[in-house]
């Protein structure tokens, strides 16, 4: 862990990556210390004001505050990101790890059923979802935890299988490990560099998600703000109003960088053949 | 011998697959709250109206027959009618499904253009100062959702070019050039969101090959660099590209839904969005076990494909 | 290799770009249609929804009622007044209580070329009151119990028992429009042709695309219409349809309030504004414990200041109003000075603490699709908060709202309705026991008795009287709350004129030209 560390601060823009993403949390931890107004307190006479002394960047519609709106977005942001991968992940690796592990008839049952979710397009398979299961934050984290689970069963049971052959395996196994201990203790760490970059990039395709789906009509349950619900609303003011736009452009596009950039360092630095340079 | 028997067990394979897709979108549809019987009618329902609508639409027969007679028409080819419309749904899904492909396939060639030449400098200069400005600008593409983007450029073109793309939908034999001048902005949008993965997909898979025992067995040899960049990373970095790629146009011809809804794009996406709304059964039925095949089916060409250039693929 | 693949690509993409600037000349060009040089005779109009099925007696959708009422045509019509005008009757008489004669127009051509008579008619209505034809208006016509052919220009009705409002019935449109025979014989319904009397002819309709209509050269009303063809071009997006409207690609679109003053200052625009047939309100499902006391009701009648509802999300540009909107002719009454349109916290707090309903939560569902919905519904969670009223929003998707609406899913719905063509339907449908649109669980006999006598008093006057004490009943007793009508705004080129929208009649292009 620590020469990770020593590692990404040599690679600058992962470092940039790691403290933007830091930032974001830290923003999403202490909305309440941070936010200049309640995010769902309208001033009524103050509708549309471009960004002041008072409203830093201005207000919405209802006039409600947009930098303070962004805050308590960042919340939501990261909580749709944390939970939907959570759920996308978890499930995943579960699945990835029982069919790479024992493969044969259980591993045929599992990558079928993915495929099915995997062919079923993204956008659409969420939407249904959400509209059985009604629009609600919680549902929508649901929905799209569900659209990442065939990828992250693909990605952990390709690893897995190729982990698998590597003669530390089976000697392991011919010492009569158990399977637990197997997968614990040698498996899990060796796919766990594939899985990591994976996370950090579903966790920016879940912010964007939920801002698809909003526009969409889906999502976020008002007043409560996020950032895709407001950028979706502010399309209707985009020209009139051009900042209660940029700004939930701005969080959401600055969130997406930065996991990428950390994604895309993982990557570099994890890889054990890009690691020797 | 291999690759033939191969062929045949990967297209066999998919087989349960398109049954599970029919049997979870049926599924789905069922459980949907909302049907289209009162969301045709609105506030004008009596309950009178509403039971002979049901029964019109066959909606009082039990579940496995009411799939039994949607899956036993779409195996000979008749996807069954719309209920808001009455039109059938196959011819319709076809001329949606050739707007749709051709929006990818140009969003996507867009894609390539700005991503591949982009990712490889981006390879070549590694953690350089051109590197970080790709990488970052090809993100932005990705991370500003599409309906923003698309949005943005509406009203820029609007406003400050007095440009707005042709209203109504040509055919692409009709009329070429207004068909392209139609699908430009569109295809733009998608495109700036695919090049991201495209671009670092490229770029790590050149790094990846740079490091290669013959790259630089060719380095010392002295070989010209940009030689070796283009005569050998780049060729062998585009196996992974190219399955990303395939991937890509997958998704996209069921992703093409927002760009196509603020475009007044008739395509697959609007059609099954607008289905989906209305609780058009056999419209969303119909397509989206129709998208899903399609996926499906690129998914095994680009496999298929995958295993001719890269002869190190065993097919067992 | 690799460069030539690289030139074409260039030279592609030049070719595009170039066709892009030069495109706006050929779009131009092209609408002028064959008269390029007298100005353009094709009225492009971009429309926000795609029509849902084009059979004038079953349909229902506004997109497709927009397009049915060029090409097809009923016995009568409303003036802006919203008095009866002949359309294709000429004449008519109410006999006695239960009979009433229609005399037709004569050389009235359906677009087959056939000419349309009293058999038409019978079979029209005849085909609205079959039962297997799912009619929308089957239920308007229920009191029909004769229909006589007296001549080929005449027809005579007549009803079971005095029906006040059958002539507003007559006259609702394509609901109730004169159909030939003989295209339903032979394509089984009027989904896939449309062959009417109106003004224009139906031509082509693509699925998400266009729907292109043509003047009927043999109309009935020499001249009309000025213009050639008329095209309604489906643009969803509203950034787009401003868009189009502002590059001239079309030539009417309807927008929101909140585009208004985007393009009030445009010189190549022109704003048309005209107050909306409908309003919009606050459902309570008034069989759930305390919304079933009509002091809760009132309190948040009270509550709620619906002038600052008007002023945030309609930008000031809105009325208020009852179960009837302002727009609806002799009808409504004047809500402002009601004590329940009249903001009292104190008494809306005092009124709940009578009822045992302090500390009340309530679930609002609200259309997801009506962005000024929801914005009214955000401002009214702030407002009942402040008499201790918790109400949660759930946002609904279309069909799951009107699921909802349908079986009174939740504590309280906004939503918009319309008064329909008679105030019974304004009234009565939404709000007596037996009212096929009261899905709120509200019953009440002494409203029920009014609504009954409205139906047959045939005495304007007195019938007016009726519908007063109705409106006032309904809004003290509050089973909706009524909230605003909104303005509608159609904005057209400066080279549009001769176009006057009125609330039941939004789209009469019969004089419109294109200078």
């Amino acid at each position: 862990m620590g020469a990770f560390f020593r590692r990404l601060r040599k690679d600058k823009v992962g470092l940039i990556g790691f403290i933007g993403v830091m930032l974001i949390v830290f923003i999403g931890l202490f909305a309440p210390l941070i936010a200049t107004h309640s995010p769902t307190e309208m001033f009524n006479e103050y509708r549309l004001q471009s960004p002041n002394s008072e409203f830093w960047l201005g207000t919405d519609d209802l006039g409600r505050d947009i930098f303070s709106r962004l805050i308590y977005g960042a919340r939501v942001s990261l909580m749709v990101g944390i939970i939907a991968v959570g759920i996308g992940a978890g499930i995943g690796l579960a699945c990835g790890l029982i069919a790479g592990f024992f493969q044969g008839r259980i591993d045929n049952i599992i990558m079928r059923i993915m495929d099915v979710l995997f062919a079923f397009p993204d956008l659409l398979l969420a939407l249904a979802i959400v509209a059985i299961l009604g629009p609600n934050l919680k549902n929508t984290m649901i929905a799209i935890g569900i659209v990442f689970i065939p990828v992250f069963t693909r990605l952990v049971r390709s690893s897995v299988i190729t982990v698998k052959e590597m003669d530390y395996i089976s000697n392991a196994q011919s010492i009569g490990a158990s399977n637990k201990r197997v997968i614990v203790k040698h498996i899990l760490p060796n796919i766990l560099a594939p899985f990591l970059v994976q996370t950090t990039l579903a966790l920016s395709s879940a912010i964007l998600a939920e801002a698809s789906l909003s526009f969409l009509g889906l999502g976020i349950q008002p007043p409560d703000p996020s950032w895709g619900s407001m950028l979706n609303s502010s399309r209707r003011f985009m020209e009139l109003a051009p900042w209660t736009a940029i700004f939930p452009a701005i969080f959401i596009v600055f969130t997406i960088l930065c996991f990428n950039l950390l994604g895309d360092s993982l990557r570099d630095l994890l890889d054990p053949r890009l690691r020797k340079k | 011998m291999y690759v033939l028997s191969y062929i045949v067990r990967r297209v066999a394979s998919i087989i349960p697959v398109l049954i599970g897709i029919s049997i979870l979108i049926f599924l789905i549809m069922q459980v949907i709250p909302g049907d289209i019987v009162s969301i045709l009618l609105g506030t004008e329902a009596t309950p009178e109206l509403k039971e002979q609508m049901r029964e019109e639409f066959g909606y009082n027969l039990p579940l496995y027959q009411q799939y039994w007679n949607w899956i036993s028409g779409v195996v000979v080819g008749d996807f069954g009618h719309s209920l808001r419309t009455g039109a059938a749904v196959l011819p319709e899904i076809l001329s949606r499904f050739t707007l749709t492909l051709e929006l990818t396939i140009f969003a996507s060639v867009i894609a390539w253009i700005i991503s591949i030449p982009l990712g490889v400098i981006a390879a070549v200069r590694r953690n350089k100062g051109s590197d970080i400005g790709i990488r970052v600008i090809s993100l932005l593409g990705v991370s500003v959702p599409n309906f923003a983007l698309a949005t943005i450029i509406i009203l820029v073109l609007s406003l400050q070019f007095n440009y707005f793309p042709p209203v109504g939908y040509v055919g692409l034999f009709e009329d070429p050039i207004r068909n392209l001048e139609r699908l430009l902005i569109p295809a733009l949008v998608l495109g700036a969101s695919m090049a991201g993965s495209i671009m670092r997909m490229t770029r790590s898979s050149v790094l990846e090959v740079l490091e290669q025992d013959y790259i630089r067995t060719a380095r010392a040899k002295g070989i010209r660099e940009h030689f070796v960049i283009y005569r050998h990373a780049f060729r062998n970095a585009l196996i992974p590209v190219l399955t990303v790629i395939g991937m890509q146009i997958g998704f996209l011809l069921g992703g093409t839904v927002i760009v196509e809804q603020i475009f007044s794009l008739p395509g697959l996406g609007q059609y099954v969005l607008t289905g989906i709304m209305q609780r058009d059964i056999p419209v969303v039925q119909g397509s989206i076990l129709f998208i899903a095949s399609m996926f499906v089916f690129v998914n095994l060409l680009v496999d298929i494909l995958y295993g001719f250039l890269n002869p190190r693929i065993s097919y067992d | 290799m690799k460069k030539k693949l690289l030139i074409t690509v260039t030279a592609i993409l030049m070719m595009v770009f170039t066709a892009c600037s030069s495109g706006k000349d050929d779009s131009t060009s092209n609408k002028g249609g064959e008269n390029a040089g007298s100005g353009e005779t094709t009225l492009l109009i971009a429309a926000d929804q795609d029509p849902s099925g084009l059979d004038p007696h079953t349909t229902t959708a506004h997109s497709s009622h927009r397009i049915m009422g060029k090409i097809y045509e009923g016995l009568l019509d409303l003036d802006e007044d919203r008095n009866f005008v002949g359309q294709l009757a000429e004449d008519w008489e109410q006999v006695d209580d239960t009979t009433y004669t229609f005399k037709l127009r004569e050389n009235v051509i359906f677009h087959n070329g056939r000419e349309m008579t009293a058999d038409d008619v019978k079979y029209s209505f005849e085909r609205i009151l079959d039962p297997d034809t799912g009619a929308i208006s089957r239920s308007y016509f229920d009191v029909v119990e004769e229909i006589n052919v007296l001549d080929t220009y005449e027809i005579e009705f007549k009803l079971s028992k005095p029906y006040a409002p059958f002539l507003s019935y007559v006259a609702s449109g394509a609901n109730a429009a004169i159909i030939p025979e003989e295209e339903v014989e032979e394509h089984g319904n009027l989904d896939q042709v449309a062959v009417g009397t109106g003004p224009f002819k139906f031509e082509e309709m693509v699925p998400d695309t266009h729907v292109k209509l043509k003047k009927n050269e043999d109309y009935y009303i020499e001249g009309k219409p000025v213009i050639e063809e008329l095209h309604y071009l489906t643009i969803v997006d509203e950034s787009s349809r401003l868009a189009a409207i502002r590059t001239g690609e079309v030539h009417l679109t309807t927008v929101t309030p909140d585009s208004v003053s985007l393009v009030e200052n445009d010189d190549n625009l022109n704003v048309i504004t005209y107050d909306a047939l409908e309003y919009s309100y606050l459902g309570f499902n008034v069989t759930r414990d305390k919304l079933d006391d009509q002091k809760v009701r009132e309190a948040i009648s009270l509550a709620i200041d619906r002038q600052e509802i008007i002023d945030t999300v309609m930008n000031g540009e809105a009325e208020l109003s009852g179960p009837v909107p302002p727009s609806f002719g002799d009808w409504p009454i004047d809500v402002a000075d009601l004590d329940m349109y009249k903001p009292d916290v104190e008494k809306a707090k005092s009124l709940l603490s009578e009822a045992g309903a302090e500390g009340l939560e309530l679930e609002m569902g609200v259309p997801s699709t009506e962005a000024l919905l929801v914005s009214s519904a955000q401002i009214i969670e702030q407002q009942l908060a402040n008499v201790g009223i918790q109400a949660k929003i759930v946002q609904l998707e279309w069909g799951e709202y009107i699921d909802a609406w349908n079986e009174n899913k939740y504590d309280m719905l906004v939503g918009l309705n319309g008064p329909g063509r008679d105030p019974d339907r304004s009234l009565g449908f939404f709000f007596s026991s037996e009212g096929s649109a009261n899905v709120w669980g509200y019953e009440s006999e002494e409203y029920d008795a009014l609504i009954e006598d409205g139906l047959v008093e045939s005495d304007e006057d007195k019938r007016k009287e009726i519908y007063d004490e109705a409106q006032e009943y309904i809004i003290n007793d509050a089973p909706n709350l009524f909230i605003y009508m909104p303005k509608s705004y159609i904005v057209v080129r400066e080279n549009i004129s001769d176009y006057n929208p009125v609330p039941h009649n939004t789209e009469d292009f019969l004089d419109i030209t294109i200078d």
